[in-house]
């Protein structure tokens, strides 16, 4: 047992060394793709043709390749084919935001169009124009009706950064599957599964205590 | 009352959804200081024809001007309307209240009648506040002023409702159904507020189910049926003497229930 235990502080440094490249990709990932999912979801309703081809083209695209193609895509293919050579974080977390705003935009374009018709009225009886509607009235209400499957897409992209460690980012992944090859014991593995699952528990405390926050105006007074 | 000016002309406007003609060359014109009601069977037309007025709807022939200003008109047969940011501005001149409120739920009271004064008005904060505030006198809310819609009773939400629309001042007032949605006991409030509205002469139109209150606060009431009007006249000249035989089985059948 206390073999075990001196084993587990002996990696231990490794694994929380990459799990800040961890924490890196999914909070780049999570600052960039979160309002860059925005301007996709109103896009893919444009009542503008090319804008709306555009960026439902983008979201098929995204959605529609796997997350390790995209990641091989922008970090082997670009310096072929382009002769741009990224840093394979840089690369890493490009990939990740192009992925996940394509996500996060469907999330939102269906809560945007949850919003009743009725809304809308009143706003434009009020003689506020689009952007005002959009940025005052439905936007503020969309937050709270999409924060559940946004939480969703977040547990996933904390599990998916493991896919960094494929482009050789030393990250949480990487860092315990050299440790596990190195001293032939697949301990580090279950610490890493640990460390992921803390992440993801912190992750989910936070979102509900968003969604309280954005659910105070239904508070009844009585 | 027809030597005040009109604030609402609406000629010959016809309406379709597909096959079904709702409206079907409806004029009508409401003066300043003037509140009709539009009474008639659901499926008449008259929500349409309200929400018309506000561009809520899209005719597909007539004219309408609002405060003189024409928002459509047909010269060649189908309805022209002027550029969106003009048809904006001149609905800016028209309140309206829906059957179902349509309050902004993640705002307070205060903050949705604020909003669009401070937005479209440039008012200053301070300034709008003051406004929304004698305005939640006037319906009676002034405890209100810092609860969400959420929190507030369904006549409650009506009567903010009407404090946002007052807030910007328009030169018109269009109620669709105001008390349609709300338990009967809780109507009075509303229907108390809109009377006081009309006592201090704000120019109204109002589609109501409510006889006895069309019957006590229109200076005019319309009756329509199928995407026409089939009478208008004094609240005594519809109610005591209906002309038409649709009117007659329309009011005998609101009185048997």
């Amino acid at each position: 047992m206390t073999e075990t235990f001196s084993y587990i502080a002996k990696i231990l440094p490794a694994l929380l060394e990459g799990t800040k490249v961890t924490l890196v990709v999914f909070f780049a990932t999570l600052l960039l793709a979160i309002p860059l999912g925005l301007p996709l979801a109103l896009g893919s309703d444009c009542r503008f043709r090319p804008v709306r081809w555009f960026c439902r083209g983008y979201v098929a695209l995204f959605r529609g390749t796997p997350l390790m193609l995209q990641l091989f895509f922008i970090f082997y293919m670009l310096p072929i084919y382009f002769n741009i050579l990224l840093p394979a974080l840089t690369a890493a977390v490009i990939t990740f935001v192009l992925n996940y705003a394509a996500y996060l935009s469907e999330i939102y374009r269906g809560g945007i169009g949850s919003i009743e018709r009725g809304q809308y009225e009143a706003a434009a009886c009020l003689g506020l124009n689009s952007f005002q509607t959009m940025f005052g009235i439905i936007i503020p209400q969309t937050v709270k009706r999409v924060l559940p499957a946004v939480t969703n897409e977040m547990i996933t992209l904390v599990k998916d950064t493991a896919l960094v460690s494929a482009i050789g980012v030393a990250d949480l992944m990487k860092n315990s599957r050299s440790a596990v090859n190195r001293d032939s014991t697949t301990m580090a593995f279950l610490v890493a599964a640990v460390i992921y699952l803390i992440l993801n528990v912190v992750l989910t405390k936070f979102s509900y205590y968003l969604e309280e926050r954005f659910s105070r105006h239904e508070a009844r007074a009585d | 009352m027809t030597e005040n000016p009109a604030i609402i002309e609406v000629k010959n406007i016809t309406k379709r959804f597909g096959d079904l003609t709702v409206l079907s060359g409806v004029s009508l014109s409401v003066h300043k200081g003037e509140t009709v009601a539009i009474i008639g069977p659901s499926g008449s037309g008259k929500s349409t024809l309200l929400r018309s007025m506000n561009h809520l709807e899209k005719i597909n022939s007539g004219e309408i001007v609002i405060n003189g200003e024409t928002m459509v008109s047909s010269p060649k047969g189908t309805a022209e309307y002027v550029p969106e940011r003009e048809v904006r501005r001149i609905c800016g001149e028209i309140g309206m209240i829906f059957q179902h409120f349509n309050l902004f739920p993640h705002m307070t009271c205060l903050q949705n009648i604020t909003y669009a004064p401070q937005k479209v008005k440039k008012q200053p904060k301070a300034e709008a506040e003051a406004e929304a505030r004698r305005l939640l006198e006037l319906v009676g809310l002034a405890d209100k002023a810092d609860a969400y819609p959420g929190q507030l009773s369904g006549g409650q939400k009506q009567r903010v409702a009407i404090a946002r629309g007052l807030a910007m001042n328009p030169a018109v007032m269009l109620f669709d159904e105001p008390t349609s949605a709300l338990d009967p006991e809780i109507t009075g409030e509303v229907l108390a507020v809109i009377k006081k509205l009309a006592e201090n002469q704000m120019t109204m139109l109002i589609v109501t189910h409510e006889m006895g209150f069309a019957r006590e606060v229109a200076d005019r009431v319309i009756f329509m049926a199928d995407g026409h009007i089939m009478e208008q006249g004094s609240p005594a000249d519809i109610f005591e003497r209906p002309q038409s035989e649709r009117l007659q089985s329309f009011l005998r059948s609101i009185l048997r229930t």
